[in-house]
This record gives C-alpha cells, structure tokens and sequence, in this order.
C-alpha cells in the first residue's frame, strides 16, 4: 500500500504520547495489569487517549494536540491523576523510567492484538526484551518538506534529548553504566537509527518508501523504528529518542523544547542540514546515551567538540526569545535545572545507594510519578 | 563384614515425600496440575494405605518441618498483602465481609439443617469461612500468575482467614460461656484468647521491625535478604511454639510489619526458592496425611454438601460486588472460583485446638471430608480461576 499523503498540520502543534510502567506493589517487578486497567479506565472519560502496549505490563498515553507548554503540562496532569486514581482501585504502581532495572524479558507476556503478534513472531526475543518506556513527542508540520527539513535539521540535537530525559540506567538488574540503556535496546532492531538523507517529500514517499515496499521489508512507517519520522496521517514528525521521564512535568518541558526548537529551526537561520551531519551522529547519540549531561559530542559542521552539559545550557539561552514567544519559559527554566543537578538516571543511581536495592529505585519511581515534589519515604503502598 | 539390616518405617516419610514430588512433577508436567494437589493426594492414599509405618502425628520432625513450611509461606502471603489498598479501594474489604458473612450464613444454616448441633453449626460455619492462604501463594507463585484474580484472591483470602480464626475462638469461648457454672472459666479463658492474640502479634511486629533494619545495618540486601527472612520465620514458628502463641498470627503479622518496613524479596527468591519448594511437599502431603479414610467417608455427604454451598456464596457475592470493586464480573466470579483451597486442619493443628472434645462426630468429619476434597480440588480450580482470567504466563498460549 502506497504511502498516505503528508496531511497538513498546525505548524508547531504539538502531542505527547508516553510509554508507561505497571509495577506490582509487592515485589516492584513489572506486572502484567494492563487489561485490568484499561478496563477500569474505559468506565469513564479519560483526558487525551491510554491504549495498550505491546506487553501487558505497559500502557501508553497520548495528550491531544496541544500548542503550548502549558496546555501540554494541565493535560499531562490530568492524565497523570486519573491514572494514580485508576491504579489505586487495583493496587498497582504506575512510574516513568526508560527500563524498567530488574524485570526479566522471559517473563513478560504479549498483549492479544495481531500487530503485537506479528512483531513477536517476527523478532522473537526482541519483542519482549522491547519492554522498555519511551516519550514520543510529534510536532505539527505544514508540508512533508517542512517535515523531512525539520526532522534532519534536528539531527544535531538529538544528543540533547537523550540527556533531558535519561533514566534508565539499570537492565535486567545489573547497571550498565549507560544514562539510557533503553536505546540500546531499540537499536537491536533492523530499520532503527536515522532516517535516510532525503528532504523532498515526493522523493521520499514516491522514491524511497516504495522501493522499501516493493522489497517486502516494510508494510507501513510503523516498521521503522528511527530515531525521528515522519508521520504523514498525522501531518507531524515524532521524536522518539526520549526515555519515559520519571515525572510528567518533566515530559511537558521536553515537549515544549521541541517545539521551541523546531520554531527556531524553520527560521532556516541555521546552516542547512547536509548528509554528512550524520558522520558523527551514532558518535554523538553515543555519547549522550551513555555519560549523559558528561558525554563529549562533536559539532557536525565545526568538529568542536563539547560537553553535553554546556552545549545544552548554550542552546536553552539562545532559545529564550522563542520559548517566550510560545510561553515555554518556565519549560526552559526547568530544562536548565536539570542539566546543571542531574538527570533521572542520576536520580535513579542515588536511590539504589540510598535504599540498597534496585527495588528501591522503582518505589522511588512511583512516588516520583504521583508527584515530583513529595518526597520518597518509605511507606507501604 | 558389616551385617545389612534396614529398618523400615524410618525409611517410611521420606519415600513419600520424595514419592509425592516425583508425581507432582510428573503430573505437573504431563497435565498442567498444581502439584499441590498430587502431594495432598499422595499424602493421603499412602498413609491410608499404610497405616501401621507412617502416623504423622506422632513424627515430630515431620510436625515441626510442616510448621515452618507453613510459616514461610504465611509470612510471603502477609507480605503481598497491601493494607493501604483496603483504604484506597473499600470495596475489597466489603467483598471480603459480605463473601465471608454470607458463607458462614450458608453453611451455618445447611448445616443445621442437616442436623448438626448449633455449636458444630457455629465451629464449621466459621472453618468454612476461611481459604487456604498456604495454598492459594503456591499456585499463584507456580503459575507466576499476575492480575486482579490473583490480587483478589490473595487479599480476600487474607481477610477471611483472620475472620475464621477469630470467630473460631469467639464461638469457642461463647460455647463456655453457656455451660452453667463456668462463668469464671469463660471469663478467663476469653482473657487467654486475647492475649495469646496480642502477643503473637506482638511478636510478629517486634520481628518485622527487626530484621529489617538489621538486614539494612548489614549493607546491600538484595542479594542475602531471603535467606535472613527464612531463618527468621523459623526462630519466630520455634519460639511461639515453645511459648504457646500463636504462629499463623505471629507469621502473619511479622509479613505485613516487614512489607512496611520496605525491604523486597527479590523475584527469583519467591517461595523462599528450593528451600520453600521442598518444604511444600512435606506441608502438602502432611496436610492430607492427618485424614483418615474412614473418618472421610462418614463425613462425606456433609461435606459434599458443605462444599457446594460455601463454594457457590463465594462466587455469588464475588461476582455481584465486582463492578462496584472495579473488575468485570466475569472476573469476578473467577475471584470466587479461585477461593476455593481450604485450610481448616492447618489452622487448627498449628493454633493447637485439637483437643476439643467434640472431634469424633459424623459432623466433625463433614469437615474432614470438605478438606480432602479441595486439598486435592482446590488448588485446581484456583489454577483454573486464573487460567481463565488469562493471568498465568503463556506456555499455554504458545
């Protein structure tokens, strides 16, 4: 089936769709309660969209679109609320966090829905070793050329999201020295990283994804599973590199980065994206993915190199005349806190010292979802 | 040269334990049964069978080892048990009253009917109320089962033990109370009952606030923790039996009091890992052991009867409160289904109230009877409870 056409959007809308964990509050491991939830949750109207997830211990929201920080951040709450309500009826612990640190992919089960069981018969282990939570952000595009310019034209920040949003440093129970290991994960998979080079829209669908079809590789865009693409049914591009953060305030600033990004983008101020970009990106996403706020990136048209932290403050305040213009200042006032006292998974590594076990770090998880601002303390749930 | 002899009835228990564990597993494997209930069910043949070698109660290694089994696994049922939840979700604590309310209503009423007194009215009422926290945390944790099903059966199941417990030593003491003369004896005894219950509790909480922070003074729990939690339930079953308090209280508390103080048992340590599964067999089939066929067969029309009737309110007020509690009914009903295990005899011979004097009536056996039944049926249906609510992991699916 041939590619749908690229349908026009509100420039600079934007969505949000996070990717949910579901903890037993006995033992903390994942827990396959979506069913239960998602029945629960259909008995009453729900702010923005839950469906299922392809295993049955998570569960994926989505606001609907949004054009500003704060319009993204009341609904993101209310969607957080309902869902703390809904899980207390079922004593089951929702958090964020990019893996889950100790489940076992052999334990998890497959949601019944045919693509699910497509993709599990098709990638075997991958499918389920894929239990890990991402936060996809989609901002609106007025033309598929404004969407492929974008979508390379961020190349270079992508590094950016990887450190704002990291938290998943433990896998399988063990610390993989990574700020986000999650990514490695979906790295495992034949049509992940970066899009191809090509910035004309008819190039792109007429050219490329035919062929990709005629080969048989791939039915749809959803069996790509790049760092961006473009998502032409609903007229925007979807960053995907974001862990889930532990917090949905923070999931708000990061969308609202974007779109302060991207408004600064299409003023085409910027040197324009060219194939080479690319020389350093797996470098860069490196970098990022495993020092964090530390890692070393290198500038794709100078070759400077700096540190993720610096680079990152740098960007915020030259944006702080955009992120006014779309009232995400308080979104960038965040952003900069965290990149100069720590990321999730730093948050994350501390609680593990502190409660001696990975355990700790999931019940620190959930307190952290409820509500940033109350402090973890040992209570039963 | 060495002259051979062997002497057979100490060779007698162990052959059936290990018996039982290899028919367990094989049934296990070849018919996807709990082996709970091919334990109970050897158990029960074998000492039926050979009465003269194996006499279970008088082996007092075996009666210990079934302590601490028991122990063990009350104290991974309490620490699954989220008191925070019956706050949060009222209608979980509402289901279990109204489920065991309306069982001990059932059976009391049947069961006189049928003829029994009003004290053996009351007694298996109240034993009838309970299900089988031992056995419905073995299927659970064999399945690996996760869901409501299995949340509710075990919270339910919490809560309507402790309600049979209770209103056991409530109708005991009210039946002394009616025997003319014996006020002060009642009197007495009701003040035994209470602080026996509050002591055993007591000490359960002074573990549970222990050896977790012993367990964090010592550093990095995660790996060690389990091994520390099972010596503990094993000092704590040993001391309230030489003290004469009551171990499904003090196991029981000391599993709610550390799931508060925090500390997790990891995934792989669930059962108290090969040492929990080992002891299962020796609880299981000890568990059966103490019927005796005849005993069974006198209270086999009784009992049948019973089981149907306690059975059948479980699933009635299960599946009627399960909207309000927010799961379907069909799930509901399952709920109900799953709490079908008993575990009257584990309750009565750890809480040492054997010595009755009442224990020798075709009544009295309607219990013996009801309890071979779902040791061998229970556990089934609980694994078919939660098969049906798509709750175990998918070798079944594959």
């Amino acid at each position: 089936m041939p590619l749908v056409d690229f349908n026009k959007s509100d420039a600079l809308s934007v969505g949000v769709e996070l990717e949910l964990q579901l903890v037993n509050l006995s033992d903390f491991d994942l827990t396959a309660a979506s069913p239960d939830l998602l029945h629960l949750l259909a008995k009453r109207p729900f702010p923005g969209n839950v469906t299922p997830e392809i295993t049955q211990s998570m569960i994926e929201i989505c606001t609907d679109v949004q054009t500003t920080h704060e319009g993204i951040l009341q609904q993101l709450l209310a969607i957080r609320d309902t869902l703390v309500h809904a899980a207390d009826v079922l004593n089951i612990g929702i958090c964020g966090g990019g893996t889950h640190p100790f489940q076992k992919w052999t334990d998890r089960k497959i949601f019944s829905k045919p693509r699910f069981e497509q993709v599990s018969a098709l990638y075997g282990y991958l499918a389920k070793q894929f239990t890990i939570f991402g936060q996809h952000v989609h901002i609106g595009c007025t033309s598929g050329d404004d969407a492929l310019f974008l979508l390379h034209a961020l190349n270079r920040y992508v590094p950016h999201f990887i450190a704002l949003s990291a938290s998943s440093p433990y896998v399988q129970g063990g610390d993989t020295l990574f700020n986000s290991a999650r990514l490695n994960s979906v790295y495992a998979f034949p049509l992940s990283g970066r899009a191809p080079y090509l910035l004309n829209w008819d190039e792109f669908a007429h050219g490329y994804f035919s062929k990709m079809e005629k080969t048989g590789v791939v039915k749809s865009m959803k069996d790509f599973y790049w760092d961006i693409r473009p998502k032409p049914e609903y007229g925007t591009i979807e960053l995907r590199v974001c862990d889930t953060p532990l917090n949905v305030e923070r999931a708000a600033a990061l969308a609202a980065y974007l779109q302060v990004l991207c408004a600064y983008l299409l003023e085409r101020r910027e040197p324009p994206p060219e194939e080479d970009d690319y020389l350093v990106y797996n470098y860069n996403r490196f970098q990022a993915c495993r020092f964090g706020f530390d890692g070393v990136t290198v500038h794709p048209k100078t070759y400077a190199n700096t540190v993720l932290r610096e680079d990152i403050l740098a960007s915020l305040n030259r944006l702080k005349s955009h992120a006014t213009k779309l009232g995400a200042e308080a979104a960038l006032t965040h952003l900069s806190e965290v990149a100069r006292t720590g990321n999730d998974a730093q948050y994350l590594r501390q609680q593990y010292q502190e409660s001696g076990s990975p355990e700790g770090m999931v019940h620190s998880a959930i307190h952290m979802f409820r509500d940033r601002r109350r402090r973890t303390r040992w209570v039963a749930m | 040269m060495t002259e051979f002899s062997m002497n057979i009835s100490q060779m007698a228990w162990p052959c059936v334990i290990a018996a039982a564990w290899l028919l367990g597993d094989i049934v296990n494997r070849s018919l996807h049964l709990p082996r709970i209930s091919v334990y109970a069910l050897t158990g029960f043949a074998l000492v039926n069978l050979f009465p003269a070698y194996l006499s279970p109660l008088d082996n007092h290694s075996l009666v210990l080892l079934a302590n601490i089994a028991f122990g063990l696994m009350l104290f991974e049922f309490a620490y699954r048990i989220n008191v925070r939840w019956l706050s949060l979700n009222p209608w979980i604590a509402i289901t279990g009253l109204v489920e065991a309310g309306a069982t001990f209503a059932t059976v009391y009423c049947v069961a006189l009917w049928y003829g029994s007194t009003q004290l053996m009215s009351l007694l298996l009422a109240a034993l009838a109320m309970s299900s089988s926290p031992a056995a419905i945390i073995r299927v659970i944790n064999e399945q690996r089962s996760s869901g409501q099903v299995s949340e509710r059966i075990l919270h339910l199941t919490a809560i309507n033990t402790v309600l049979a417990v209770f209103v056991f030593k409530l109708i005991l003491v009210y039946w002394t109370m009616q025997t003319p003369g014996d006020f002060l004896k009642a009197s007495a005894q009701s003040l035994n009952v209470m602080l026996v219950a509050c002591a055993s509790v007591l000490v359960g909480t002074v573990f549970g606030i222990l050896l977790p922070t012993i367990l964090r003074w010592r550093g990095k729990q995660a790996q060690d923790a389990t091994l520390g939690f099972a010596f503990a339930v094993i000092l704590l079953v040993a001391l309230t039996h030489a003290s004469n308090l009551s171990p499904v209280l003090a196991t029981l508390s000391f599993g709610l009091v550390a799931r508060h103080r925090r500390i997790s048992l990891g995934r792989t340590q669930r059962n108290f890992g090969i040492l929990g599964e080992l002891l299962a067999v020796v609880l299981f089939v000890f568990a059966a052991s103490t019927l005796a066929w005849t005993q069974v067969r006198a209270g086999l029309m009784l009992g049948s009867l019973l089981l149907v009737m306690r059975l059948g309110s479980k699933i009635v007020v299960t599946t009627l409160l399960a909207p309000a509690s927010g799961i379907s009914m069909r799930k509901g009903l399952l709920s109900g289904l799953g709490l079908a295990p008993v575990s009257v005899f584990l309750i009565l011979n750890l809480e040492q109230t054997n010595s009755l004097g009442i224990a020798t009536t075709n009544e009295w056996y309607a219990l013996f009877a009801m309890t071979l039944i779902l040791e061998i049926a229970g556990p089934i249906l609980t694994h078919l409870a939660l098969y049906l609510a798509k709750e175990t992991p998918e070798e079944q699916e594959q």
